[in-house]
């Protein structure tokens, strides 16, 4: 870990003297012990803030999408031919590296427009799970020893096994290598537990009708529309979410809980054969609502109807981009 | 639609997204044939069943609708080469997805009408009504205020 650590600052410090990137996005010590924060860097010297640590959650492709628009729209009263590109430097583990494959599918911007640093991941660690195993007492220092966390709290330390308190996303994670980069940093990371990766769907899609429509807006109750989980999304980056859009209103702002549900719906349904399971939404949402059994509900769909999986590779476009004369009909209805 | 839930003599509300160059034909060729099928239906024409987005069968739902009924043309014969094949992706996922989350299957619906097909027309429209009928009036996603 703490290699991994030291050889990537060695290479964002190179990429940034050699000025091969104009930007690199990387982890660094967040306010708390227990966080670690996106930081965007541009200058070598500033490459000892960078981080490498189980707190590192959030997908940081949505800071590469970020950082490239806000140039590209900075650059609308330059000439065109007087305009720069800006080449974004990102420190990608598995999930990130498929959120900018689904990015350069969905033509948001070239290939050498960012420049890829793969780190393998164990995994990250999931805040609500620490809390949970903490039973509310507050972490005031963390330390990675081996394989287990130490916490300091004001009631004395405390010994958790990391692989408890990963985040449910790396537990069952099948890309937990870059599946494009420029520069390697590291060995191959182990492979999770991917054969488990659709258990809890499959439990889920076996409960009667009512019993998932209970579940579905007791979770749904507990949304408050702070648009979080769309704010981190790697795959939202429209301009103009369908939420903000009121020419036409897509859906209502009232307090009735339907209008939280077609969010919801919509939110989770435009990520069909998108959501790259990084759990990034799961992670910053502050209610804890389990958006990750709806979400890996289209995963699985979207490999059981197309053999397509999110951000795989780059050949194998996103599935409701394409069609095929074969797909499936059985859910056509024949009186 | 709460008016509805306590009336006795409860007829469905169905919306069915046609598209314009075959099911519109077909339910037009059903009407000059003077086939007879139930009144629940109310038809909206759009250029292609490529060009119903998903939102639009949720908001349906939402703003009331028992039943929500999405017909195109045969794949191979759209107006527009593709634009059902991609409708087909679409809603193969969409149709999962929402009875997943527990929304009854029955009130979504897809189907291929072609415009010489009047008769499948109507039987459709039979077919869904008696569907949505034997499920009752929605009560999921119904925005109430």
């Amino acid at each position: 870990m703490e290699n991994i650590e030291k050889q990537l600052r060695e290479e964002a410090r190179k990429l940034l003297s050699e000025k091969k990137v104009d930007a690199l996005v990387g982890y660094e010590q967040g306010t708390l012990p227990y966080q670690a924060a996106p930081c965007i860097i541009t200058e070598p010297e500033e490459a000892d803030r960078l981080v490498w640590n189980p707190f590192c959650s959030v997908n940081l492709a949505k800071y590469v999408h970020d950082l490239i628009f806000q140039h590209r729209e900075s650059q609308t009263r330059t000439k065109p031919e007087d305009r720069t590109k800006k080449v974004v430097g990102v420190i990608a583990r598995g999930c990130t590296t498929r959120s900018i494959v689904i990015h350069l599918q969905e033509r948001q911007y070239e290939r050498n427009e960012v420049v890829i640093v793969g780190v393998p991941c164990t995994g990250y660690i999931a805040k609500r799970k620490l809390f949970r195993a903490l039973e509310g007492a507050e972490p005031l220092a963390c330390a990675v020893e081996g394989d287990s966390l130490k916490v300091e709290t004001a009631q004395g330390s405390k010994s958790i096994l990391i692989r408890d308190i990963l985040s449910d996303s790396c537990l069952t994670c099948r890309y937990n290598n870059p599946v494009i980069s420029d520069i390697n940093v590291g060995e191959p990371a182990p492979p999770m537990n991917p054969d488990g990766e659709y258990n809890d769907v499959d439990a889920f899609e076996n409960l009667p009708t009512d019993e998932r429509w209970a579940y579905f807006t007791k979770e749904m109750d507990k949304c408050i529309r702070c648009y979080a989980c769309r704010n981190t999304c790697p795959s939202c980056y429209c301009k103009v979410c369908f939420v903000e859009q009121s020419q036409p209103r897509w859906v209502g702002v009232s307090v009735d809980e339907s209008d939280t549900q077609v969010f919801q719906i919509m939110r989770i349904f435009h990520q069909a054969g998108r959501c790259v399971d990084c759990g990034s939404c799961v992670e910053v949402c502050p209610m804890g609502v389990d958006l990750r059994k709806f979400l890996k509900k289209l995963d699985k769909d979207g490999f059981d109807l197309f053999e397509h999986r999110a951000g795989e590779s780059l050949e194998d476009p996103p599935p409701l981009g394409a069609f095929s004369t074969y797909d499936k009909e059985d859910f056509i209805f024949e009186p | 639609m709460t008016e509805n839930n306590t009336n006795e003599n409860w007829e469905p509300k169905i919306v069915a997204f046609v598209c314009n160059w075959c099911t519109y034909a077909g339910a037009d060729l059903a009407g000059i044939s003077r086939i007879q099928y139930p009144p629940n239906v109310r038809l909206i024409r759009l250029p292609c069943s490529g060009r119903v987005n998903p939102f639009y069968v949720v908001k349906a739902l939402q703003e009331g609708a028992d039943g929500v009924l999405v017909s195109g043309c045969h794949p191979g014969e759209c107006h527009y080469l593709t634009g059902n094949l991609s409708a087909r992706r679409k809603f193969a996922m969409l149709k999962r997805f929402l009875s997943y989350i527990g929304i009854e299957p029955d009130r979504t619906m897809f189907t291929w009408v072609s415009a010489s097909e009047g008769e499948k027309f109507a039987n459709v429209i039979k077919g869904v009504t008696e569907r949505v009928k034997a499920l009752g009036p929605a009560e999921k996603l119904i925005k109430a205020l």
